[in-house]
C-alpha cells in the first residue's frame, strides 16, 4: 500500500522537476527525470544490480495501482523504458507519480525516512526537501 | 636529529569506547589497515564506527562496498546503532558500490573507480568492504597475485592522498601468517568469537600496528546498540599512574576486630574474608563499607548474589544506612550477573564506579558469585583474572575487601577454594565450632602482610547491629580451628568427653 509520506515526497519531486523542466529539453517527462536522477545516485550507493532489483519491485507494485505502467520496463542496467512515452500520453492513473512513490516507499522500508531524506536532499539540494521525507 | 625533528603521527579516534587505549591512543593517520575476522565478528560495524567518528563534509569518509552484503541492507542494519548519524550521509559519509566493476571487469577497474572517487572527494578515511569477496571471484590467472598487486597499488595511492584506509575481510588468524597481502598493512585487527558451552565471547587482537605500541593480548569486546565496546586487558588504566597507598589503618567498623588487625586494615590492602555460608561475611563487608562512609570515604560494593535494593534493605536492618550515601554520591552498589561476562567487562564497570565517586573502599561480595557471573571460558583463568583485577584496583589506591565462601571442614582450615590467598595481603577467617552442644562462630586473623596482628581466636555473634565480638580469646578450648574443640580442665588437661 502506498504511504501518504512517499506519495507526498514523490509529488513534491515531480513538481520540482516539472518546474525545472520548463527550461530543459521539451517533451521529457518529470517522472522520467526524477527516476533518472534517483537511478544515477542509487546505482552509486547500491550498485546497478541493487538498484535494478529495487526498481523492478517498485514497478511491479506500481502496476497494480496504475495499469498504464504495463508497457513500462526496467532494463538490466536499471534504466527505464516507456515512462517518457507514457507521460506524453494522457496519464489517466498518474502512473509516473505512483512509480516514483513506490520507489521512495521501498527506500523508506529498507533504509528509513531519515536516510532517504538525506539522499533526496543530496540529489535535489535546491528543492526545499531538506529533512523532509 | 633530535626528538623534536621527528614526525608526529596524529592519532584518529576509533569511535569505539575502550579501543583507543588498546591501539595506543588512536589510529595512526594515513595508515593502511586490515580489519579481519570470521563472519559475524563485527568487522563491518567496527569500520562504520571508525567512519562516523572521523568524517566531516570537508574531509568525508568513503565507504566502498564490493560483493557480499548488499549496500541497502548494510545501511538498514548499521543505522540501528546509535553511532550511525543519518545526517552525515552522504555529505560526510559516502557509500559507493563497486560490485559491477568487480563482476564485469577486473581489479584494475576497481582501483580506477576508487582512484576517481578519492580524487573527487578528498576523503580522510577510506573503507573497502569486503576484500575477501574480491579474491574469491573466479577469474583466470592467479587471483592472489592480482589481489596483492591491487592492494600494493591501492596502499601507495591512498597514502599519497592522505587517507587512512581500512580493508575489511573474512580471514582467520592462520590464513594471515603466510599471506603476503598482510605485509602491506600498517595495522592488522583481528576480530573473532569464541564459543564455550552455551556462551559466546567476542575477542579482539591487534596483531600488528606500525609505529605505536598497542596493548598486547586478546581483548574482550561486546556489541550492543551502541556498536562495539572494547575492554582492554589493562582495564583502561594504561596511562593511569599507580597511586601509592597512605599509611593509615582503615577501621572495619568492629572495634575489637580493628584491634586484632593491629589498628585496622592497612590502606590499599586486599583483604579476604573467608568462611562458610551464614558466618557473616557479607555483614562484615557491609560494616567495612558503612564505616568508610561514616568517615567520609566513598565506597563501591559489587554484588552478584543479591540485588542492590535487597543489599541496602538488609544493611538497614542492621542499622546501617546505605540509602542516603547512594543518592549522595558516596556509594555505588553494582549488581553484575549476566552469566557471560569477562573479568575485563566487570572491571570496566568497577573502575568507572570507583573513578566516578572517588571511592576509597571496594567490596567484592563474593568471589564465588563473581566466578559464576563469568562466561565459562573465563572461569578457567579465574585466578589470573583475579590477579589482574586486584592489581588494577590497588593501583587506583583503593582498599579491597573480598568475601569467599569455603567448604567447611572439621579437619582443616582452608582459606578459599581458589588457591588465591597469595593475592591477598590480609586474611580473616570465620568458621563454625561446636561448643557445648551449640553451633557457635569464631574468627581469626590468619595473615597480615603489613605487620603484626592478633593471634587470638575470638568468638563472635551476629546481632541486630552486625558482627559483634564476644569476650576475650577462648583460652579454655583446644582444637578450635578443627571446629570440634576439646574443653581443657583448669589444670590444662583435656577433659573426658
Amino acid at each position: 500500500m502506498l504511504t501518504p509520506e512517499s506519495l507526498d515526497l514523490a509529488r513534491r519531486l515531480l513538481a520540482y522537476e516539472a518546474g525545472a523542466g520548463k527550461t530543459s529539453v521539451a517533451g521529457e517527462s518529470a517522472a522520467f527525470h526524477v527516476y533518472e536522477k534517483l537511478r544515477r545516485h542509487l546505482c552509486v550507493l547500491a550498485g546497478v544490480a541493487g538498484f535494478e532489483s529495487l526498481a523492478a519491485r517498485a514497478l511491479t507494485l506500481a502496476r497494480a495501482e496504475a495499469p498504464s505502467l504495463r508497457t513500462v520496463q526496467v532494463t538490466a542496467d536499471g534504466s527505464i523504458q516507456g515512462l517518457r512515452e507514457l507521460e506524453l500520453q494522457i496519464d489517466k492513473d498518474d502512473g509516473g507519480t505512483i512509480l516514483i512513490a513506490r520507489l521512495l516507499g521501498l527506500l523508506f522500508i529498507f533504509i528509513g525516512e531519515a536516510l532517504t531524506a538525506q539522499l533526496v536532499q543530496d540529489v535535489w539540494p535546491d528543492s526545499g526537501n531538506k529533512g523532509k521525507a | 636529529m633530535n626528538s623534536q625533528d621527528k614526525v608526529t603521527i596524529r592519532k584518529l579516534p576509533t569511535g569505539v569506547p575502550g579501543l583507543d587505549e588498546i591501539v595506543g591512543g588512536g589510529l595512526s593517520e594515513f595508515s593502511f589497515n586490515i580489519i579481519a575476522g570470521t563472519p559475524g565478528s563485527g568487522k563491518t560495524t567496527l569500520a562504520h564506527q571508525i567512519v562516523f567518528a572521523n568524517s566531516t563534509p570537508e574531509r568525508p569518509a568513503l565507504y566502498f562496498t564490493v560483493l557480499g552484503e548488499p549496500a541497502i541492507k548494510m545501511l538498514r542494519y548499521q543505522q540501528q546503532y546509535t553511532f550511525f548519524d543519518p545526517a552525515k550521509v552522504p555529505n560526510s559519509v559516502r557509500f559507493i558500490n563497486l560490485s559491477q566493476a568487480v563482476l564485469e571487469k577486473d581489479l584494475g577497474a576497481v582501483l580506477e573507480e576508487i582512484t576517481k572517487e578519492v580524487k573527487k572527494a578528498n576523503p580522510s578515511v577510506v573503507v573497502v568492504d569486503s576484500l575477501r569477496t574480491m579474491v574469491r571471484k573466479p577469474r583466470g590467472g592467479l587471483p592472489e597475485m592480482e589481489l596483492q598487486s591491487f592492494i600494493q597499488r591501492l596502499a601507495l595511492f591512498l597514502a599519497g592522498w592522505q587517507a587512512t584506509t581500512f580493508l575489511v575481510g573474512e580471514y582467520a588468524e592462520d590464513e594471515m601468517r603466510d599471506n603476503p597481502i598482510f605485509t602491506v598493512a600498517d595495522g592488522l585487527f583481528l576480530l573473532g568469537q569464541i564459543a564455550e558451552r552455551n556462551s559466546v565471547v567476542r575477542k579482539l587482537q591487534i596483531i600488528k600496528l606500525r609505529g605505536q605500541a598497542s596493548v598486547p593480548g586478546l581483548h574482550t569486546f561486546r556489541i550492543t546498540n551502541d556498536g562495539l565496546q572494547a575492554f582492554s586487558r589493562t582495564f583502561g588504566l594504561t596511562r593511569h599512574k599507580s597511586i601509592l597507598p597512605g599509611q593509615r589503618r582503615l577501621s572495619v567498623g568492629i572495634p575489637e576486630l580493628d584491634i586484632m588487625l593491629g589498628g585496622g586494615i592497612p590502606e590499599g590492602d586486599s583483604v579476604l574474608v573467608a568462611g562458610p555460608s551464614g558466618t557473616g561475611k557479607s555483614i562484615l563487608a557491609t560494616q567495612f563499607i558503612a564505616e568508610g562512609i561514616r568517615q567520609g570515604e566513598a565506597g563501591v560494593v559489587v554484588v552478584f548474589e543479591e540485588r542492590p535494593q535487597e543489599y541496602t534493605r538488609r544493611a538497614g536492618g542492621l542499622g546501617m544506612d546505605l540509602e542516603n550515601p547512594q543518592t549522595g554520591g558516596k556509594l555505588e552498589i553494582l549488581f553484575i550477573r549476566p552469566l557471560d561476562l569477562s573479568v575485563d567487562e566487570t572491571m570496566h564497570e568497577v573502575v568507572a564506579a570507583v573513578q566516578k565517586i572517588g571511592a576509597k573502599r571496594v567490596v567484592i561480595d563474593s568471589l564465588a558469585g563473581f566466578e559464576m557471573a563469568l562466561s565459562p571460558g573465563f572461569r578457567s583463568e579465574f585466578r589470573e583474572s583475579l590477579y589482574r583485577m586486584i592489581s588494577a584496583l590497588k593501583g587506583l589506591g583503593v582498599t579491597i575487601l573480598s568475601t569467599v565462601e569455603v567448604d567447611e571442614s572439621f579437619t582443616e582450615l582452608p582459606f578459599s577454594n581458589y588457591a588465591i590467598s597469595f593475592l591477598t595481603d590480609d586474611i580473616i577467617r570465620l568458621r563454625y565450632v561446636s561448643i557445648e552442644s551449640q553451633l557457635r562462630k569464631i574468627l581469626v586473623v590468619v595473615k597480615m602482610r603489613g605487620g603484626n596482628h592478633s593471634k587470638d581466636i575470638r568468638e563472635y555473634e551476629i546481632t541486630s547491629k552486625g558482627v559483634i565480638i564476644m569476650g576475650e580469646r577462648l583460652t579454655e578450648y583446644e582444637g578450635l580451628i578443627t571446629g570440634i574443640p576439646t574443653r581443657l580442665s583448669r589444670s590444662g588437661q583435656k577433659e573426658e568427653p
